[in-house]
């Protein structure tokens, strides 16, 4: 049950002026609330929380999980369940809390519980359903009922962080949970209630009034989408929403309205380890060395990035404290040059032109970002060609298989990692079979494999020496930490947490009187 | 007048054909929904039953002739994010769309009849000189831009109207003024040029010998005879304004077929966005056959051509 997150001086940061900001007693209001949203919702569904997109309204607001992830230390706590123990290698009991209800009046217990871990996972009752959180679950496990209040889990693997996981598992009634069709008037345990959704311009949520916690302040919330973010600033200046997300550094305020958070989110450059011009490690290290980012990441996004060369943030159990100010292969362009020619001699064909696949979106000002990138990576003679595309062409990019006649690809990735546990970022990005992957070392292999498997400093250990090989192998090379933008209008507090970029707590809002 | 609307409906039904042709080969080059649609690392057997369901899993020239004979039976599928009808939530943003090309194209032949006539009938002096300059300064300027310094000015700094959404009255006026600047620009030069043309010709210098007023002169025979390029051009504006509505869904998030057809290219939705483009290119053709009947009936003598 321990957790390996690296107790962050952010998150202490962020959870002292949490107690600072909130009122010291908010009285209910009837005020109703606006939030402005980037990206409209894909889905309601239970099953469907871990994009950003339908994560910022449901997780935490609508449905609530079995465990969740402390936004002031990293550590597993206790939500609908109140404990758990772990009884075999494989075998898992959590006790569930006690008087929970439904928004429809139903009472939460083992078998909504069970159900809603396997609905999750698909499945063969479950044709077509694709619910997208199925991923944080990637050996499946098996829920059953012991008596109303105790669950089994059992896993196919030995797995240390199933709770972690099961924080991923959002919790449905059981009624929605028996069909195979997507959930579209969701109902769960959360502060909030689904009222309605108006397809393409909002959802509407109000205060669940049998709520087993601590009732929150504000009644009714509105979420609606502005895909312009100078709109949705405007309109938190113009009190048509009381908060916009996914702010740009040239909007934003400096009279404490506008409201900072990271959340593990880096932005990173990936090879294709298996092409030319990136067989050999010495490029790879070269591309890390050619890069400026102590003059280009302040230029450009100015208060929403730093200068960074891991892959993991500082709170994954993976990160390396001190790496940056020891190892790092940091801007040194004739070092680069140096180490290019000299792959150069061994044979390897330098001078073959690369893509750079990247997205207007990947990040805000990304863009500008990308080509001055691009400019210092031609500086050292090697020759990249941009290629901006939307996202599902990105992505195509980013999953294996790599065709073979495809040229080699300098992927832009912008990652984040709000678990704080490397396994949701390891085995997809740098093993072999991973989906994203484009390195193949059987050492990461292993180190990754033997890190699932293992728990508590151990775990973090093989974890950071999978980190250290990564990156003497270039094979993530980080360029920028992310930090993300939330503004908010006059009188209303809210302080946002590692977790923010994932779900926004309505009831951690507060308005004044 | 029979064979001629015979004609235009039957060239118009082979321009759908094409639209369908093209819209759904198009898309097919965009890629698969399955990226979006399934998490990373999703079953093989998942997908195969996903794409079973979409006809996904036939080569495309077969998924093409199963297509076409659905629609030839007005059956566009179901929407792969929507669920329900692709055609149903096609048709549902399109009242919005037509209502504002409807305001927006209104105000710019309201706008531009009265600046093209006193244009024409000043012309090379101040006026004609000022709103030459104003038309082609805003027939140039970018709806993008125009949407967001909209937005700044009157939102933000005069906080006389809403940033965006469409839940007032007050909200229609930026998403109209954008869509109908552009238009206006362009329809005054075309009233300017057409005026200037019949305001020279004989039978208008022997009505103002006869001594007939000059406004009378302007609105009662002038005009009338420069409607023709005018009818047409506006005809082909408002078969453009899609471009317009498309900003508009963007910038204002304001409802109809372009945020329709936004969302839908975004989610690889290939239902919606088929029944989107085809009820686009179906309005389209409607448009143009009114436009032709209207000019018919201004002008006798297209009936015989």
């Amino acid at each position: 049950m321990k957790r390996n997150l690296v107790l962050s001086a952010i998150a202490l940061a962020s959870a002292a002026t949490m107690l600072t900001a909130m009122p010291a007693f908010a009285q209910a209001s009837d005020k109703p609330i606006t939030v402005v949203l980037a990206v409209e919702l894909d889905s309601l569904d239970p099953c469907d929380t871990q994009p950003a997109q339908n994560g910022n309204i449901a997780r935490g607001n609508l449905f609530e999980s079995l465990t969740h992830v402390s936004p002031v230390d990293g550590k597993v706590e206790p939500l609908l369940a109140e404990s758990w123990k772990q009884t075999g290698d494989l075998v898992w009991e959590f006790k569930l809390k006690k008087g929970v209800k439904f928004h429809d009046g139903t009472d939460f217990n083992a078998a909504a519980a069970a159900a809603n871990i396997m609905r999750t996972q698909g499945g063969e009752n479950y044709p077509g359903l694709a619910c997208l959180n199925s991923g944080q679950i990637p050996d499946s496990v098996k829920a059953e009922v012991i008596d109303d209040e105790t669950l089994r889990v059992t896993t196919t693997v030995v797995d240390p962080i199933l709770p972690l996981r099961l924080s991923y598992v959002d919790i449905g009634d059981l009624a929605s949970q028996t069909k195979p069709d997507k959930v579209l008037n969701p109902v769960g345990t959360g502060p909030y209630q689904f009222v309605s959704r108006k397809q393409g311009e909002s959802v509407k949520l109000t205060r669940f009034d049998g709520y087993w916690g601590k009732a929150p302040q504000i009644k009714d919330v509105t979420y609606i989408y502005r895909k312009e973010p100078s709109v949705r600033a405007s309109m938190v200046e113009t009190g048509e929403a009381q908060i916009a997300l996914s702010i740009q550094a040239q909007d934003a305020t400096d009279d404490g309205r506008t409201v900072t958070f990271k959340d593990n989110r880096i932005f990173i450059m990936r090879p294709s380890t298996m092409k030319e011009p990136f067989v050999d490690p010495r490029v790879r290290q070269a591309l890390s060395y050619a890069v400026d980012r102590d003059t280009l990441v302040p230029a450009i996004l100015g208060v929403t990035g730093a200068p960074y060369y891991q892959m993991l943030g500082p709170q994954v159990n993976g990160y390396l404290s001190g790496y940056d100010d020891k190892e790092a292969f940091k801007y040194d362009p004739a070092k680069a040059k140096e180490l290019i020619a000299a792959a150069k001699a061994d044979g390897h064909a330098v001078e073959t032109s690369f893509d750079i696949i990247t997205r207007p979106d990947i990040l805000p000002d990304g863009g500008e970002l990308v080509q001055a990138i691009a400019q210092n990576l031609r500086e050292v003679g090697l020759n990249p060609n941009i290629m901006s595309m939307e996202n599902t062409a990105w992505r195509e990019f980013l999953r294996q298989p790599f065709p073979p006649e495809e040229p080699a690809t300098l992927q832009m990735i912008s990652h984040d990692n709000t678990s704080g546990d490397a396994s949701f970022s390891y085995p997809k990005y740098i093993t072999c079979k991973g989906i994203n992957s484009a390195i193949c070392n059987p050492e990461l292999d292993k180190l990754v494999a033997d890190a699932e498997v293992a728990s508590g400093d151990k775990r973090a250990e093989l974890y950071q020496q999978a980190s250290s090989l990564l990156l003497k192998e270039a094979g993530m090379i980080g360029i920028a930490e992310q930090i993300r933008l939330i503004m908010l209008a006059e009188g209303v507090h809210y302080q946002p947490n590692p977790l923010s970029g994932l779900e926004i707590r309505i009831a951690d809002v507060s308005l004044d009187d | 007048m029979l064979a001629f609307l015979g004609r235009r409906l039957v060239s118009g039904f082979v321009t759908l054909l094409g639209v369908v042709v093209v819209v759904f080969f198009l898309s097919r080059l965009t890629g698969s929904p399955i990226d979006l649609f399934f998490p990373e690392g999703a079953e093989p057997e998942v997908i195969e039953a996903f794409n079973r369901a979409y006809g996904l899993d036939k080569p495309v020239i077969q998924q093409f002739w199963l297509f076409v004979s659905r629609i030839a039976h007005g059956d566009f599928g179901m929407s792969i994010w929507q669920q329900r009808p692709a055609m149903e939530a096609a048709l549902s943003e399109m009242p919005m769309t037509l209502l504002l090309a409807a305001i927006a194209m209104a105000i710019a032949i309201a706008a531009a009849l009265a600046l093209g006539s006193l244009a024409a009938v000043y012309r090379f002096r101040t006026p004609d000189r000022v709103i030459t300059i104003l038309s082609l300064m805003t027939s140039s300027m970018p709806h993008f831009w125009f949407a967001l310094v909209g937005i700044l000015l009157f939102a933000v700094q005069l906080r006389i109207l809403p940033t965006s959404g469409s839940n007032s009255w007050q909200s229609w006026i930026l998403p109209v003024a954008t869509v109908s600047i552009g238009p206006i620009g362009v329809l005054t030069q075309v009233v300017r040029g057409a005026m200037i043309d019949v305001l020279s010709s004989g039978y208008i210098r022997n009505a103002r010998a006869r001594g007939i007023a000059g406004r009378r002169i302007i609105y009662r025979h002038a005009l009338r005879n420069a409607a023709l390029p005018i009818i047409s051009v506006a005809g082909d504006i408002a078969a453009g304004m899609v471009n317009g509505a498309v900003i508009v869904s963007v910038v204002f998030a304001f409802p109809g077929i372009g945020r329709s057809i936004v969302g839908a290219i975004l989610n690889r939705d290939f239902p919606v966005l088929e029944a989107s483009v085809v009820v686009i290119g179906l309005s389209v053709i409607v448009l143009n056959l009114l436009i032709d009947i209207i000019c018919m009936i201004v002008d006798p003598r297209i009936r015989l051509t």
